[in-house]
């Protein structure tokens, strides 16, 4: 057998480009040539073999990508495969820029191959198998005309893989202009006109995307497809600012761009940005006929906090209720008692910290989900309170009850209802640092809604966090498969006291960015004289005072110690600018004197880029000098109400904002967010 | 959970708002308002239909996209239906002269009757002017304008972007579903789509 294969061998390769070359004579359509072709002239079982379609464009004619851009369809192909065939998704090289007019389509022009892997049987038992394939498409110069084809394309089958010569180059240029995808993610954030996309840190790529590549937005109606991006260099990384879509209706959950040059491409996905911005607070929102979302809304808000007690941060609270109701033993009352007082405990301090957020947001604070962690004393008073439990949990020592330092524990430890119903409290507390990062922008949204259903969507939150304790006391069955008491328990809390340090890492880390590496380091200490303090008074001998006085400036201190937010702030001194208040807007109103107002913060990278575009031009100041406009820049980095107020009289919620006053007797003129030279030129040459 | 809860919940509130975009003509202000001649010869003004619901479409009859909706009967059928309700149906043509689907006004109406064409008026915009103030960018492209002359929509005549006739029966017909929401005094749930075709050829 074996040896009538390899006599056969050297005739099947002899036969195969013939059958190939038969095959594949191009199917001529309107301005455009097309087979389906194989970059190999024999089929292996249980190899993937890779086919594609050929497209052969007359000069000036093309055909599209899979985001074909202001006009113009993606090319479509489906295959009809031989059983235990399956075709994949096609393959889409680096696309072109191909402007048309005022718009812009991404495609492909000269001859192109499209890439798509099929995957081979590897019983695969003919001797030879026949593909079949039909695609449609688009062909267009300025006028378009679609078309279709259908194509078959039969190879031998054998033990090795034969390349088909005549396509080699064409596989190997599809094959070098594919995409990679990026090794990590971009962040995205959004503006009233502005789409901002922050790539991963410098130094996280092995190639640096800069200003010379070409940018293709893989997901629609998110950014348009004309403008080119603004690159704007920060820190740590490059970000890009491009005006949104005319057609961008919501945040899509996933954006996808390609970054390309030359034949390399990296293929980026986003996570949304956690930037001040980023958070939707002021969406209106139609009272009426929000009843099926509010429901969809209720059930998403009970699964995410069923989830969040899987979290680093909450988990070994979870880890404490379930030790006490692991002792409770079988006595189904007395759980389902304490699951209820739980349950009580999480909903009613879920709860009060929305009120509290609904009551400041009413007061005219701009604030959204996470608003704790904006400020550095509760980040302070957190990572503390997360340090205690960790010593707790780790064994340093073991609060006997009584005592200022017990108190705490007082209230969590214990059987009691009292007991149940802080422990539902602490576990809230606990989870806001968890809830901030990965719900913030959800809550942010939930918070625009009616006050009653934002409530109602909070309540449902709590409700998930409390469940699985509330569920042991109601399911039957379900506490009887709890382990049984024992050893193991101790251990398990000692290793829980890790994550528990984990999230202390973290939260230091925010504390850090929010203030200074002094700060962090002060903040540092203090948890260091905590554990010292901690264990003095575990000792119980003659050094309890000293214990105490510790523990006391360790909790203290960093507390009342708080950075000071007031200092003034190094920043250049770059335009002659004033800094923005009301009063002096209002005081050069009065005067008749023309005014332009920038709303802009630190992080805001749309404002950056109009920063370096646009506003540090020569010629914009030599504009404002010679019309006499008095120029105005209000700084949003940290939270301001004045600015906040400003920006909602102009029914915005984030910068960066451009106003100008041209003087008496006329309305104010509200810039696009994205600014040029050009604009400002003639804005200002308008007074 | 991370990825799909503000999702869902973004995507609620995009149900629920007419969405503050930065479109050309923007949906919940008034229209741009216009003034040209039609195959009547008459100048035709936006504000001489105060009062009514108007439909704005972009033709260039040599554009597979058109011909499809023609060719089936979906845009004659939808103009008949329209129009009998007391719409007014107004095709625009913005193809500069000597580009692809500039015609005559004898062209013009004979084109529009062997397609039994059923719209109110049809305007020559032979340079554009309207079209770039309402960016216009493909055959067709759709827009409604309420009684008050506030546009309540702008995109794509249907959901789903092909020049095939046999995608029109699964698709979403989104003027149909504006005009019928309109009709019933409610907002329109989808005002902003992507409109698809060939280019506009200013």
């Amino acid at each position: 057998m074996r040896l009538l294969t390899a006599w056969l061998l050297p005739f099947i390769s002899l036969l195969a480009p013939l059958a190939t070359a038969a095959d594949t004579a191009p199917l001529r359509t309107d301005h455009l040539n097309s087979r389906l072709v194989a970059a190999q002239d024999t089929v292996v079982p249980g190899q993937p073999l890779q086919v594609g379609l050929w497209l052969e464009h007359d000069p000036e004619w093309h055909t599209y990508w899979q985001n074909p851009g202001d006009s113009g369809l993606p090319t479509r192909i489906q295959f009809d495969l031989p059983p235990g065939f399956d075709a994949g998704p096609i393959r889409w090289p680096i696309p072109e820029r191909l402007p048309a007019g005022p718009l812009v389509n991404f495609g492909y022009g000269g001859t192109v191959v499209l890439p798509v892997l099929l995957t081979v049987p590897a019983d695969l038992q003919a001797e030879r198998i026949t593909l079949k394939a039909s695609a449609d498409w688009l062909v267009c110069r300025v006028e378009c005309i679609p078309g279709e084809g259908e194509y078959t394309l039969t190879l031998p089958v054998a033990p090795t893989a034969a390349a088909a010569p005549r396509w080699t180059d064409d596989f190997a240029r599809a094959e070098r202009r594919q995409p990679r995808p990026a090794e990590a993610d971009a962040t995205i954030g959004y503006t009233e006109e502005t789409v901002e996309i922050r790539l991963p840190l410098t130094g996280t790529l092995p190639e640096e995307p800069d200003a010379e590549w070409v940018f293709f937005p893989v997901t629609p109606q998110v950014v348009s497809n004309t403008a080119a991006p603004r690159w704007v260099e920060t820190q740590d990384r490059r970000a890009l600012v491009l005006p949104k879509s005319d057609y961008f209706v919501a945040e899509p959950g996933r954006f996808e761009f390609l970054l390309a040059q030359g034949d390399t491409g990296l293929l980026f996905g986003t996570r949304a940005d956690a930037s001040p911005n980023a958070a939707p607070i002021a969406v209106p929102v139609a009272a009426d006929d929000g009843f099926p979302g509010l429901l969809a809304a209720l059930g998403l808000a009970l699964l995410g906090g069923l989830i969040l007690n899987l979290m680093p941060c909450v988990f070994p609270v979870l880890f404490l209720k379930a030790a006490a109701a692991i002792e409770a033993g079988g006595d189904r009352a007395r759980l389902r008692r304490q699951g209820a007082f739980y349950t009580v405990g999480v909903v009613s301090s879920f709860l009060a910290i929305a009120m509290i957020l609904l009551a400041l947001r009413a007061s005219g604070e701009a604030l959204g989900w996470g608003f704790q962690l904006q400020s550095p004393v509760f980040v302070a008073a957190l990572a503390l309170l997360f340090f205690v439990l960790a010593m707790n949990f780790a064994g340093l020592v073991e609060f006997g009850g009584g005592g200022l330092a017990g108190l705490g524990q007082h209230l969590v430890r214990g059987q009691g209802d009292r007991a149940a119903f802080f422990t539902g409290v602490l576990a809230c507390v606990v989870a806001s640092p968890c809830t901030a990062p990965f719900m913030g922008v959800a809550l942010g949204a939930a918070l625009a809604l009616p006050t009653a259903a934002g409530l109602i969507i909070f309540a449902a939150l709590g409700l998930g966090l409390a469940l699985p304790i509330l569920a042991l006391g109601w399911v039957p069955g379900l506490a009887n498969a709890l382990p049984r008491p024992g050893l193991w328990m101790e251990t398990f809390r000692r290793a829980l006291a890790f994550p528990l340090l984990l999230t202390v890492c973290w939260l230091l880390w925010v504390y850090g960015e929010q203030t200074s590496v002094l700060a962090m380091s002060r903040l540092l200490a203090a948890l260091v004289t905590v554990a010292f303090g901690l264990w003095l008074l575990a000792r119980r001998d003659a050094w309890r005072w000293l214990g105490w006085t510790a523990l006391a400036a360790g909790l203290v201190l960093p507390l009342l110690h708080a950075p000071d937010f007031d200092a003034p702030r190094n920043e250049p001194p770059t335009a002659a600018y004033e800094p923005w208040s009301a009063a002096r807007l209002a005081e050069l109103r009065a005067a008749g004197e023309p005014v332009l107002v920038n709303m802009t913060a630190a992080w805001c990278i749309t404002c950056l880029a109009n920063e370096r575009v646009a506003l540090s031009s020569p010629e914009f100041h030599a504009a404002l000098e010679a019309r006499g406009v008095r120029y105005l820049k209000g700084d949003w980095t940290r939270r301001d109400s004045e600015i906040t107020a400003y920006l909602e009289s102009f029914g915005r919620s984030g910068v960066p904002l451009y106003v100008l006053y041209p003087g008496p007797g006329r309305d104010p003129v509200v810039l696009p967010q994205l600014l040029s030279v050009a604009i400002v030129r003639a804005a200002l040459e308008d007074i | 959970m991370r990825k799909y809860f503000p999702f869902a919940v973004l995507a609620m509130l995009a149900l629920a708002t007419p969405a503050a975009t930065a479109a050309d003509a923007e949906i919940g202000a008034p229209a741009p308002a216009f003034s040209l001649t039609g195959l009547d010869g008459q100048t035709h003004d936006l504000g001489d239909f105060a009062g009514k619901t108007v439909v704005l479409e972009w033709t260039n009859h040599e554009c597979p996209f058109v011909v499809k909706h023609y060719d089936s009967g979906n845009i004659p059928q939808q103009q008949a239906t329209a129009t009998a309700a007391g719409v007014v149906w107004i095709v625009i043509n913005s193809s500069a002269p000597g580009k692809q689907g500039h015609v005559t006004e004898g062209e013009a109406r004979r084109i529009q009757a062997d397609w039994n064409a059923d719209q109110t008026h049809y305007l020559f915009d032979a340079d554009g002017a309207v079209g770039r103030a309402y960016g216009a960018k493909t055959t067709p492209h759709m827009y409604v304008i309420d009684p008050d002359g506030v546009l309540r929509y702008n995109g794509a005549i249907d959901s789903i972007p092909s020049a095939k006739i046999a995608d029109l029966e699964a698709a979403e017909q989104y003027v149909e579903l504006a005009l019928a929401e309109l009709a019933a005094s409610q907002p329109v749930s989808r005002p902003l789509t992507q409109p698809y075709g060939c280019s506009v050829k200013y």
